[in-house]
């Protein structure tokens, strides 16, 4: 019985692994234009791209039809972690250090319509961090936070190893998986009912929106949704100090099928995907787009 | 009313309070912290010490002891009021994190500092090691990403260098920027500090692979004040002073004299031992033990006092092989005081001889003559006073090694002993031990020494003068009577060019003699080709020596020559060496059965092939001849004072070819050319000398005779080749009888061409490359004004003997 239980297990991963994924293109984007690019985000139509302009600095915007690129902001570190909202608007944060030598980080908004910055949640010490809705974005503070004022519909957030999901206005914690360090890099699914994140020494998990985990899918990092069933994710590797090898990776969302995009010594990564579009970045800061098909 | 107005102030100053606590719980210095690698895994760094095996988890793990720092500075951080985040709580794979998700929970924290702790390593040899600490920030090093990371280094700097338990080879703290630390990785960086938002640096507070360092390391408590000196670090940062009440003793406990043995790189006093198992009190000014401390056994001698009141105390220091030592020390707040104690052993009885070599009394054998002297003592010895002690007679220049921690003295002669020489070793009873006490007697022993103290050459290839086919994979060979140690043998021999430059021998095809071997050789064969016409020197160390250590008398060095031995000449070709089917073999008193074969070789000089003589005498007997023989030998007729040219690849076998001439009645002549002391091609012309005036002969073969008039063991078995044979010009332009030491210039010419030499120059001729003589003169020099431009041959006639060497002129 152990035998056939054995064999049909195996018969189904032969099934799953026999899907056909095919790179259709993989182009360079803004070459010649700008220098270095790191920390890319796409907007859920794909049609504009965030992405910081030094690794340490900047905000910029780059916009798909028009092929041109805007400046959102100077100010360090905004173009990490930075997003976009349902309506277009970025969020992001900046920081500026106090006489004390403390960290003050800032809650941003930039409104896409009238390409104009604003303070959402001031200066505040310890972390800020974005939370990601489907109705609009906000901030989640270690003192203070941010929503607005139609609220962010669906939402999902992580800080240190609790999950946080906003449904209906009511915001629940969860620990689907124990991890010491915490978890990171939480997003909603395109259609809202599903959860990836990254949980440090376990690597991504996808939850439904009761906190249930439904797969886990290796120690990959940077999880995004490619649509509703895929997941794009960088899987780098180092020697503790250095970055060895870096690849990107798509990862079916149950766990029944993986394969690389990208050769191990592409030192690709920081990928973000949406409306079928995967952009991604290299170590020395070169963007890519890419478009896959999929045969299953 | 008063009391009203008193509340109500009171309650105004508890709210002010409440709101200045409030803040100040609020707004304290959140630091995070990752101790790097983890795992004892491929990205981890293990260092193998006695006595851990390679990937025990309780010997060195840079991820252990990083995270022992880690754990401390937490500790110590929290004690002090801040806010910390550690990356990982234990050693396994799932907490070893990757590099971006270590900068993402950094990030998410809201940290205000980052710290990523690590330890160096040279990767290098053991001879390369070093131990100083280096801090990094991202970016260029006058150029950071964030200035406030260079700050944050600078400012943890002098509390890492300030440790005074360890021994720095280098007194400074380096400050990097990891952009120009890792050129090679261009901005790539550490991945820590990439994309890394806090003020980040990352640390490597010492080297791991510096032996004395990594048992200091295996010590969680030499980790943990680390940690203390990282809290130390980030109050500067901050400006934050007084948090910590309490201060921090760390000492080394060592020997006072005892050297520490193998390990090869050493600085300071990490060149004496750690005292294991010392038993350490803390007393305070009223004699009460507030704290102990037993250093443990991994040879690290560290101690530690954690969290000690300031104030003066006592440190009584005590091990049962050791005198019990008491120091006074001033504990500060938030401050660590260093002390380094070095102990005296107990030494309650007189040094002396308890064993020594080489024993020998009258009617033994003798010793050999480079045999080393070795004292064995009691105790561990004052090595000047033992060495001052000690006199040989006849008087011997040697040098003093001391092992066994100085338990153990070891004279050895610079060179040898005399031979047959009776020699008196005496120690005067001067010589103490470690803690002063004489001996109570002399000590005396006599030897005598074998009747042989060097090695001498046997034969030698290329030897002074010699010429040496230029072709890459030209041999130099030495020989000796006795076998050489085949020890690192070819590092003894050297070829310089003239410029002095070393030429690299071909290392995978270098012979060394074996076991069982007649005589004592190397045999190097050079990695390149040689340049024709320039000198070159095959240098032989003074320090090679054979199987007893026994070494050559003086250094040798040979000149020598390259040349093209095939290089076009003038005359008749009477054997090209093309094909075996034109050879018949014949041999007699050889190995039975045979062993000798002919066989057509594409190393040749001319044509497409050489043919090749293997052979295998029976033994060293004259009698052995190797002979073949043209089956149709060439018209050309060779009367007495002709010129032979042969052209022969030799194994330096030392044996003697003749080349062999028929007259029309088939009556042999044997015209000597002398022994094979060569290696590799070599143009050799006679002129004819044995065959009969009046009569023609034809040139026939060649005839190799077993042994020459050296005596030595060589060539019972061996190769040659053969090539052109020519009737060569009278005044042909390869004449090889040079004469040493004659000199040509300038070349090319324009004017004059001038002879130098060692001897009295006759005259000089220039023959152009018909070999029509074109100028004369009887001095040193030749007048080339007038010649058209083109090559030349200038015959320079000394002393009798004649030296040829082509020229250029050119106008």
């Amino acid at each position: 019985m152990k035998k056939t239980l054995l064999t049909l297990v195996g018969g189904l991963a032969l099934v799953a692994s026999a899907q056909q994924v095919t790179v259709t293109s993989n182009t360079r984007l803004l070459k010649g234009v700008e220098g270095p690019a790191y920390y890319p985000v796409l907007n859920s139509t794909g049609s504009q791209l965030l992405f910081a302009s030094g690794e340490s600095y900047g905000l910029k915007m780059y916009d798909f039809a028009d092929n041109v690129v805007s400046r959102i902001s100077d100010e360090m570190g905004a173009g990490i972690d930075a997003s976009f909202s349902a309506n277009g608007d970025v969020y992001y944060v900046t920081q500026k250090m106090g006489d004390n030598r403390l960290i003050y980080r800032t809650g941003m908004r930039y409104d896409n319509a009238t390409a104009k910055s604003e303070v959402v949640l001031e200066a505040q010490h310890g972390y800020v961090r974005p939370e990601l809705g489907t109705r609009a974005n906000g901030f989640k503070g270690a003192k203070k936070s941010f929503a607005p004022a139609k609220g962010l519909g669906t939402a999902v957030c992580v800080q240190g190893s609790v999950l946080y999901i906003t449904k209906n206005g009511v915001t629940k914690e969860y620990t689907p998986v124990p991890s010491y360090a915490g978890y990171l890099w939480a997003s909603l699914s395109p259609d809202g009912k599903k959860v990836a994140f990254f949980a440090a020494g376990k690597g991504i998990v996808v939850t439904d929106l009761n906190g249930k985990v439904l797969s886990m899918l290796g120690k990959y990092e940077m999880p995004c949704w490619y649509n509703n069933d895929y997941i794009v994710a960088q899987n780098a590797k180092d020697d503790g100090h250095q970055f060895t090898s870096s690849q990107i990776m798509l990862i079916k969302a149950d766990g029944t099928f993986k394969t690389n995009l990208t050769s191990e010594t592409s030192m690709s990564m920081q990928p973000t995907a949406a409306a079928g579009k995967i952009v991604y970045t290299t170590i020395d800061g070169l963007l890519y787009q890419m478009t896959i098909n999929i045969n299953e | 009313m008063k009391k009203t107005i008193l509340i109500s102030v009171m309650l105004l100053f508890v709210a002010a309070l409440g709101f200045n606590l409030a803040n100040a719980s609020t707004d304290q210095p959140h630091v995070y912290i990752n101790p790097g690698h983890g795992g004892h895994s491929s990205d981890d760094r293990n260092v193998p010490i006695y006595p851990y095996a390679q990937g025990d988890t309780m010997g060195f793990w840079e991820s252990n002891s990083n995270m022992y720092k880690c754990f401390a500075l937490r500790e110590i951080l929290w004690k002090k009021g801040y806010k910390v985040t550690v990356s990982r709580e234990t050693n396994t794979e799932d907490d070893d994190l990757a590099l971006s998700t270590i900068v993402r929970l950094c990030n998410n924290s809201g940290a205000d500092v980052f710290y990523s702790i690590h330890s160096n390593a040279t990767g290098q040899g053991e001879g390369a090691r070093v131990n100083f600490p280096m801090g990094f920030f991202r970016g260029y090093t006058d150029q950071p990403e964030n200035p406030q990371c260079k700050v944050l280094t600078e400012k943890l700097a002098p509390f890492i260098i300030g440790n005074e338990c360890t021994v720095w080879s280098s007194p400074n703290y380096q400050v990097w920027g990891d952009w120009n630390f890792q050129p090679s990785w261009g901005t790539q960086g550490y991945g820590v500090l990439r994309g890394n938002k806090t003020n980040a640096m990352l640390d490597e507070g010492s080297f791991h692979d510096y032996y004395p360092e990594t048992y200091r390391l295996i010590n969680k408590d030499y980790c943990w004040v680390e940690g203390f000196n990282f809290s130390r670090g980030a109050d500067s940062f901050f400006g934050i002073s007084g948090k910590l009440t309490t201060g921090v003793v760390m000492g080394n406990v060592r020997d006072d004299r005892r050297p520490r043995e193998g390990i090869l790189v050493m600085y300071g006093a990490d060149k004496r031992q750690p005292v294991n198992g010392a038993l350490v009190k803390l007393i305070d000014g009223e004699g009460t033990v507030v704290q102990t401390y037993t250093t443990d056994n991994n040879f690290n001698g560290i101690f530690v006092f954690k969290y000690v009141n300031p104030g003066t105390y006592n440190v009584e220091i005590s091990n049962p092989e050791y005198e019990t030592k008491t120091v006074q020390i001033e504990v500060k707040a938030d401050d660590a005081t260093y002390m380094n104690v070095d102990m005296k052993r107990v030494r309650n009885t007189p040094p002396a001889v308890v064993s020594y070599s080489p024993v020998w009394k009258e009617g033994d054998a003798p010793v050999k003559c480079n045999e080393p002297l070795v004292f064995q003592f009691n105790w561990d010895m004052d090595v000047d006073a033992t060495e001052a002690a000690l006199t040989i007679t006849p008087k011997v220049d040697g040098t003093v090694k001391w092992e066994d921690t100085n338990y153990r003295m070891i004279f050895t002669p610079t060179d040898a002993y005399d031979v047959n020489t009776e020699y008196t070793v005496t120690l005067k009873k001067s010589a103490k031990h470690g803690g002063g006490v004489e001996m109570p007697e002399d000590f005396t022993f006599k030897f005598k020494t074998a009747d042989r103290n060097h090695i001498y050459p046997l034969a030698v290839f290329p030897a002074d003068g010699d010429q040496v086919h230029f072709k890459a994979g030209a041999f130099m060979e030495f020989r000796t009577a006795h076998l050489l140690n085949a020890y690192n043998l070819s590092s003894y021999f050297h070829v310089y060019d003239k410029a002095g430059n070393q030429l690299d021998f071909s290392k995978r095809a270098i012979k060394n003699n074996k076991a069982g071997d007649a005589y004592g050789y190397c045999k190097l064969p050079l990695l390149k080709a040689l340049v024709p016409g320039e000198e070159y020197r095959f240098v032989v160390d003074k320090t090679l020596c054979d199987t007893i250590g026994l070494q050559l008398e003086a250094g040798k060095e040979y000149k020598f020559t390259a040349v093209d031995a095939g290089e076009a000449k003038d005359g008749t070709v009477v054997a090209d060496f093309e094909a075996v089917a034109d050879y018949q073999l014949i041999e007699r008193d050889c190995a039975n059965p045979s062993t000798a074969k002919l066989t057509a070789v594409t190393d040749k000089l001319f044509g497409s092939k050489a043919i090749q003589v293997a052979y295998t005498f029976a033994n060293y007997d004259p009698s052995g001849v190797v002979e073949f023989r043209m089956t149709k030998p060439s018209a050309e007729k060779f009367n007495v004072g002709d010129q032979l040219g042969a052209h022969v690849w030799g194994d330096m076998g030392y044996n003697t070819l003749c080349a062999v001439f028929s007259d029309e009645n088939g009556a042999e002549v044997l015209e000597p050319l002398g022994a094979v002391n060569f290696h590799g091609w070599k143009y050799i012309t006679k002129k004819l000398s044995a065959l009969e005036a009046g009569k023609a002969y034809q040139f026939v073969g060649y005839r190799l005779r077993k042994g020459s008039d050296t005596e030595a063991p060589f060539g019972l078995s061996g190769t040659m080749k053969f090539d052109n044979v020519l009737k060569a010009s009278t005044s042909g332009i390869n004449d090889m009888n040079q004469v040493s030491h004659v000199t040509v210039g300038p070349n090319p010419a324009s004017d004059y061409i001038v002879a130098a030499a060692d001897a009295l120059i006759e005259k000089v001729e220039l023959f152009n490359t018909k070999g029509q003589l074109v100028a004369a003169n009887g001095a040193n020099f030749v007048n080339v004004a007038d010649m058209a431009s083109g090559m030349y041959v200038l015959k320079v006639y000394v002393s009798g003997q004649v030296s040829t060497h082509k020229v250029m002129v050119m106008h």
